[in-house]
C-alpha cells in the first residue's frame, strides 16, 4: 500500500518537505491561507513540550531567543530529541497511549509503575524500533527478566480476552471493533464480526496466573479452545482460526494428543503450551505487511505532534472515515517503514516541517478554518503529565531539584566508577519530584480506559488550581524558587522578563511591563510586594496561555 | 471543532451563540423534546438499593407459598394490590407509585447487574444513567455539576462500577462520601478575598490578550470552568445539611439513608440534574428476613417522607424518583435463612415526573419464580427513565467523531408506564 499514492510533487526531498508540499497543495486547492510561521517564542515552548513533555526554563528560552543563527530551530530539535528527557517524555506518552490509565481489578496484580516506565524509557532512549516494542509487549508473559514489564498491557486488562481483542485492534491497528463483537458493524462495512473473532482467537486462550510465592502476576495459556461466534442480528454463525484483518487464517500445527503442553495448567502451575497462539500474534502483528500496523502509529505520532490525527478518531480507520490527507499518511507510512519503524526519525521530520512550525495566531479575516487542514497550530490542552511537570518547571522546582543533586554529587564525586546511561541518571534525578508530579497529573487526567480525546477541563480542576493547599505551597514555599528569584530583582523590566520567561516562556511586551510596574508601585511594604508577586505568578499559571499548547 | 475569529466575539456572545447551537464541543442530535428554557428543569433521583433488595419482602409478596417467607402482604391504597408488610407507610401512598413486578434482567451478579442497571446495556464502556442525564439535560450557562452521587465510605467494590465513559470527566458524578462536600470549595488559608480577586484579574487580563486572533473555543471552555468553580464556591451551602431544619432531619430520619435523602432533596432543589443515593446492605445471603426488616424500616419512612416533601414543594412534577437494586433475590430460601442472587423475576418502583401513578405493571407466577406477564429488561427501564424526563431515548450521541446510541437500540421504552 505504501508508496502507491506518492505524487510527483513530493518525489525526492526529505520527508519534512514532502509534508509541507502535500499539506500546502491541499490548502491551495481549498483556497485557505495558512498562518505565518511561529515566532521563536512560540516555537521554543511548543518544541520543548512536544519533545520533552515540559516547558523550557527561563534560561533555555532566553538563550534560544538570543540565538540568531539561521539553523537554530533545527539545532534545538536535534538537541532535544537526543536528550534523555525525550525518552522520558515518550515513555509517558506511550504509557498513556497503551495503558490508558487502567488499573487491574485487583490493584496489586500489576507491574509496578516505576518498572514499566523505566522499561519504556530505556526503549526510547535506545530508539528501539516500534515493531520491536510492540512485539516485546505482546510476547511478554512476565517471566523473561529483560522483558517482564511488557506483561502490563495484559495485566491492566485483567488478561480478559475480549478487552485485549478490542485494545489490540484499537491501539496497534487503529480499528475499534467493539460493535463487531456481537454483529457486523452496521455503521462501517469494513468492521466484520469475523475480524473481531480472528483477533480474539489469538488471545482467547490466555489466562491470568498469580504466582503467590514470588508475588507476581503472569500470563499463562491453554492449548485448546476453538472460536465460534453468532451474530445477534442475523443469528448467522461462524467459526474462525486466528486471523489478522485482511490476513490468512493461521491453523494450529497438529500436535500429538498428550503432547500439547510444556507445562500443563494445574493448580499452582502456569500453563505453557507447545504451540502458543499468543506468540504467533506477537510474531505476525508488528510487521509492515499487517494492515493498519504502521499506519496506526504514524497517525498517532502525527496527532501527538499536531494535536489532531490525519485520521480522526485515531481508532476509527475505515473506508467510510478516510484520512484528511491520504497521500500524506501514505508518505509518512512509507518513510516510517523504510526507516525501520524509527519513531525518533519520524518525530524529527515532523518537527522540522513548516506545517508543524506554524503559528497559532490566525491570519486576519480568516473566518472559519476547518480543523483538518493543518493551516494553523492547533490550541490543545497540555496533557496531564505535561501540565504537572510544567507547573513544577515554572515555579523553579525542577531546577532546584537538579541543583540540590549536583551539590550532593560533588561531595562524593570520586566514588562513581561505572557511568550509568544518561536516561537512568535523569530518571533518578527526577525521582524526588515524581510523586508530586503524578499526584498533580491525576487531578487533570481523564477516565481510565478512555482515549485522551479533546481538551475537556472540569470544574474540580479549576477548584484545585484556585484553592488547593498544593498550589499555595507550589507558589509560595521553598523549594520553589520563582518567587524568591523575583523578589531579588528590583527593576521592573528585568523582573517582568523573568516572570514571563519562567511561566509563559516568552518575553513580556511593553504594555505587560507597564502593567507589572503599575501594580508593584502600589505595593508599599515588603509584605505587599510579596503578595503582589504571588498574585502575578498565580494569575499567569491559571491563564489559558499556560494551560494550552499553542 | 471550528476555529473562529474570536477577537470579534465576546465570551458572553459566544456562550449565547453556542447555547442556540449545541452544548459545547460535543454535539447531540437534539434528543430533548421541545421545551421552553423557562420551564423547570427535569430531574432524576436514583435511590439505589445496593446488593439487591428482595422482591418478596418489598413489592411482590407471596405469602403462604414455599418461597414466600414469613411476612404477610398488606393492603395498599390501590384496591386489591398488596405489598410486603415491611413497607406500611409506602402501602398508604401506593396510588402515587409506578411499580414494575416483572423485571427479568437475567443477571445474578453484582458487577454485571450494577453496570447493566446503570448503563442500560451489557456491552461495556457506556456512560451511567447519572452521567447521561447530566449531559442530556444540561443547559447553557449551567454552573453546578449535572450529577452527584451520595454514599457512605465503603464497601467500595461494585457500587463504584460505571462512570461517564466517553462523555468525559465533566459528566462524571461528583461524589459526596459520608456527607463531605467536594474538595477545595473554600479559599486556602492566607488567600483573602482581595487576593483571590487580584489573581482573577491577572488571569482574565492574560486570557483577553491571548485570545486575540486565536481560536477562542478552548480558551472559552477553560474560562467556563473558573466561572463554574466560583459558582460552586458561592453556592457551597447546598452541601451543608446543617442548614436544614431539625424537623426535616427528624422526619427524614437521623440514619444515614435519611440524611442522604435529605441532602439529595437539597441538591435537587439547587438544580442538580441527577442525584444518586446508595442505600447499602440489601445483599442478605444470611438472615434475609431480619435484614429486610431493618432495611425496609429505614427505606419505608424516608421514601414516603421524601416523596411527600418533593410533592409539597412542587418538585415531584419535574423529578423522577427511581428505587431499584441491581437484581432481586432467589425464591429459594437457603440454609442460612438467606436469599441469594437472582435476576429472572424481580421488582422496582418509580414515582413522579413522566410516569403513570397508581400503576402496577407486569406480574410473576404464584410462587414468584418466573415472570408471567410483560417481562421488562434493564435496557427497557433505561429507555423509560430517559423518556420520563423528556429525553428521546432513540437519539444518538455525537462525540469526538463517534456516533453512539444514547440507549441500547435493542431495548425500548415501556410506553405503558409513561404518563
Amino acid at each position: 500500500m505504501a508508496g502507491v499514492l506518492t505524487v510527483a510533487a513530493t518525489a525526492g526531498g526529505p520527508l519534512h518537505q514532502q509534508i509541507d508540499a502535500l499539506v500546502e497543495q491541499r490548502l491551495a486547492e481549498r483556497n485557505i491561507v495558512p498562518s505565518e510561521t511561529s515566532s521563536d517564542a512560540e516555537f521554543v515552548r511548543r518544541i520543548h513540550l512536544d519533545l520533552t513533555g515540559v516547558i523550557p526554563t527561563a534560561g533555555q528560552v532566553r538563550s534560544f531567543l538570543d540565538d540568531s543563527s539561521p539553523d537554530r530551530r533545527q539545532r534545538l530539535i536535534d538537541e532535544l530529541i537526543a536528550s534523555p528527557d525525550y525518552a522520558i517524555h515518550m515513555a509517558r506518552v506511550v504509557d498513556v497511549m497503551l495503558i490508558e490509565r487502567r488499573i487491574p481489578t485487583i490493584r496489586s496484580y500489576d507491574v509496578p509503575s516505576p518498572a514499566w516506565r523505566s522499561y519504556l524509557t530505556q526503549a526510547f532512549a535506545e530508539n528501539r524500533p516500534w515493531d520491536r516494542i510492540v512485539r516485546d509487549i505482546l510476547t511478554s508473559d512476565g517471566t523473561d527478566e529483560a522483558n517482564a514489564a511488557g506483561v502490563k498491557f495484559a495485566l491492566v486488562r485483567d488478561v480478559e480476552p475480549h478487552l485485549l481483542t478490542r485494545d489490540v485492534g484499537r491501539l496497534f491497528l487503529g480499528i475499534d471493533l467493539q460493535c463487531a463483537r456481537c454483529h457486523d458493524d452496521p455503521r462501517f462495512d469494513a468492521y466484520r464480526q469475523a475480524d473481531y473473532f480472528g483477533i480474539y482467537a489469538f488471545l482467547q486462550r490466555m489466562t491470568a496466573f498469580r504466582d503467590n510465592k514470588q508475588n507476581v502476576s503472569l500470563v499463562g495459556e491453554k492449548a485448546d479452545g476453538g472460536t465460534m461466534f453468532v451474530s445477534v442480528f442475523t443469528a448467522e454463525s461462524g467459526e474462525t482460526s486466528p486471523r489478522l484483518p485482511g490476513g490468512e487464517m493461521i491453523i494450529d500445527p497438529p500436535l500429538e494428543e498428550g503432547n500439547e503442553y510444556v507445562v500443563k495448567p494445574e493448580a499452582g502451575e502456569r500453563g505453557v503450551p507447545v504451540y502458543s497462539r499468543r506468540l504467533k500474534l506477537a510474531e505476525l502483528l508488528p510487521r509492515a505487511e499487517t494492515q493498519g500496523f504502521s499506519r496506526n502509529i504514524v497517525n498517532r505520532i502525527w496527532a501527538t505532534m499536531l494535536g489532531r490525527g490525519i485520521v480522526e478518531p485515531l481508532d476509527l480507520h475505515h473506508p467510510g472515515n478516510p484520512p484528511s490527507h491520504p497521500e500524506l499518511l501514505a508518505a509518512l507510512d512509507e518513510y516510517f517503514v523504510e526507516e525501520g519503524f524509527d519513531t525518533r526519525a519520524l518525530m524529527r521530520e515532523i518537527a522540522l516541517s513548516r506545517t508543524y512550525q506554524r503559528s497559532s495566531m490566525l491570519p486576519a479575516d480568516s473566518g472559519q478554518i476547518p480543523a483538518d487542514v493543518f493551516a494553523a497550530a492547533r490550541l490543545r490542552g497540555l496533557k496531564p503529565e505535561q501540565f504537572a511537570w510544567s507547573l513544577l518547571q515554572a515555579t523553579g522546582r525542577i531546577e532546584q531539584c537538579m541543583e540540590a543533586l549536583e551539590t550532593a554529587q560533588k561531595s562524593d564525586e570520586a566514588t562513581t566508577t561505572d557511568e550509568p546511561p544518561a536516561w537512568k541518571t535523569r530518571l533518578a534525578q527526577l525521582e524526588p519530584l515524581d510523586r508530586q508530579a503524578q499526584q498533580l497529573a491525576e487531578v487533570f487526567a481523564g477516565l481510565p480506559g478512555q482515549p485522551a480525546g479533546a481538551f475537556q477541563p472540569t470544574v474540580d480542576q479549576a477548584l484545585h488550581l484556585l484553592n488547593s493547599p498544593t498550589m499555595v505551597s507550589l507558589i509560595q514555599n521553598a523549594p520553589s524558587t520563582l518567587l524568591a528569584r523575583l523578589l531579588a530583582i528590583t527593576d521592573v523590566k528585568p523582573l517582568t522578563e523573568e516572570l514571563y520567561l519562567s511561566v509563559l516562556s516568552r518575553r513580556p511586551d511593553d504594555s505587560e511591563v507597564a502593567e507589572v510596574g503599575r501594580v508593584l508601585e502600589s505595593a508599599g511594604s515588603a509584605e505587599q510586594e510579596r503578595e503582589t508577586l504571588t498574585t502575578l505568578v498565580w494569575g499567569l499559571l491559571l491563564s489559558s496561555e499556560f494551560r494550552l499548547n499553542h | 471543532m471550528s476555529q473562529s475569529p474570536s477577537s470579534t466575539l465576546s465570551r458572553r456572545a459566544w456562550l449565547a451563540s453556542t447555547a442556540a447551537a449545541s452544548l459545547g464541543c460535543c454535539g447531540l442530535t437534539s434528543p430533548l423534546r421541545a421545551e421552553s428554557a423557562a420551564s423547570p428543569r427535569k430531574q432524576l433521583l436514583l435511590l439505589f438499593l445496593s446488593g439487591g433488595a428482595s422482591q418478596y419482602e418489598t413489592w411482590d409478596p407471596k405469602p403462604g407459598t414455599t418461597t414466600g417467607g414469613p411476612y404477610r402482604g398488606i393492603a395498599t391504597s390501590i384496591p386489591d394490590v398488596f405489598i410486603s408488610e415491611l413497607l406500611p407507610h409506602t402501602a398508604r401512598i401506593m396510588d402515587r407509585l409506578t411499580v414494575v413486578r416483572s423485571v427479568n434482567s437475567g443477571i445474578a451478579d453484582h458487577f454485571q447487574g450494577h453496570y447493566a442497571l446503570q448503563s442500560g446495556r451489557v456491552a461495556p464502556g457506556y456512560p451511567v444513567l447519572g452521567s447521561a442525564v447530566a449531559k442530556l439535560l444540561e443547559r447553557p450557562g449551567d454552573v453546578l455539576p449535572g450529577y452527584v452521587s451520595i454514599r457512605r465510605d465503603g464497601p467500595k467494590a461494585y457500587t463504584d462500577v460505571g462512570d461517564a465513559g466517553f462523555l468525559g470527566a465533566k459528566y462524571e458524578g461528583v461524589r459526596i462520601v459520608n456527607s463531605q462536600p467536594p474538595a477545595n470549595l473554600t479559599a486556602p488559608a492566607g488567600v483573602s478575598p482581595a487576593l483571590a480577586e487580584a489573581i482573577e484579574r491577572v488571569r482574565e487580563a492574560a486570557d483577553g490578550k491571548f485570545r486575540q486572533n486565536r481560536d477562542g473555543e478552548p480558551i472559552d471552555r477553560y474560562d467556563t470552568t473558573f466561572d463554574q468553580a466560583k459558582g460552586l464556591m458561592r453556592q457551597r451551602e447546598i452541601f451543608d445539611l446543617s442548614k436544614e431544619s431539625p424537623a426535616d432531619h427528624e422526619r427524614y430520619g437521623r440514619h444515614e439513608f435519611g440524611q442522604h435523602c435529605l441532602l439529595a432533596r437539597r441538591l435537587l432543589q439547587a438544580g442538580i440534574s441527577c442525584v444518586r443515593v446508595t442505600h447499602f446492605d440489601w445483599d442478605a445471603h444470611q438472615d434475609n428476613f431480619y435484614w429486610h426488616q431493618i432495611r425496609c424500616a429505614e427505606f419505608d419512612r424516608t421514601f414516603v417522607t421524601l416523596l411527600d416533601d418533593l410533592s409539597q414543594r412542587g418538585m415531584l412534577e419535574h423529578t423522577l424518583v427511581v428505587a431499584v437494586g441491581e437484581m432481586g433475590r432467589t425464591p429459594k430460601i437457603n440454609n442460612f435463612a438467606g436469599r441469594d442472587h437472582w435476576g429472572r423475576a424481580w421488582s422496582m418502583a418509580m414515582a413522579g415526573c413522566g410516569v403513570k401513578p397508581g400503576l402496577v405493571y407486569g406480574a410473576t407466577n404464584d410462587d414468584g419464580t418466573e415472570v408471567r406477564d410483560n417481562p421488562v429488561r434493564l435496557g427497557d427501564l433505561f429507555h423509560t427513565y430517559l423518556r420520563a424526563v423528556g429525553i428521546d431515548s432513540s437519539a444518538m450521541y455525537e462525540i469526538n467523531g463517534q456516533t453512539n446510541p444514547i440507549a441500547d437500540p435493542a431495548a425500548r421504552p415501556i410506553e405503558a408506564l409513561l404518563a
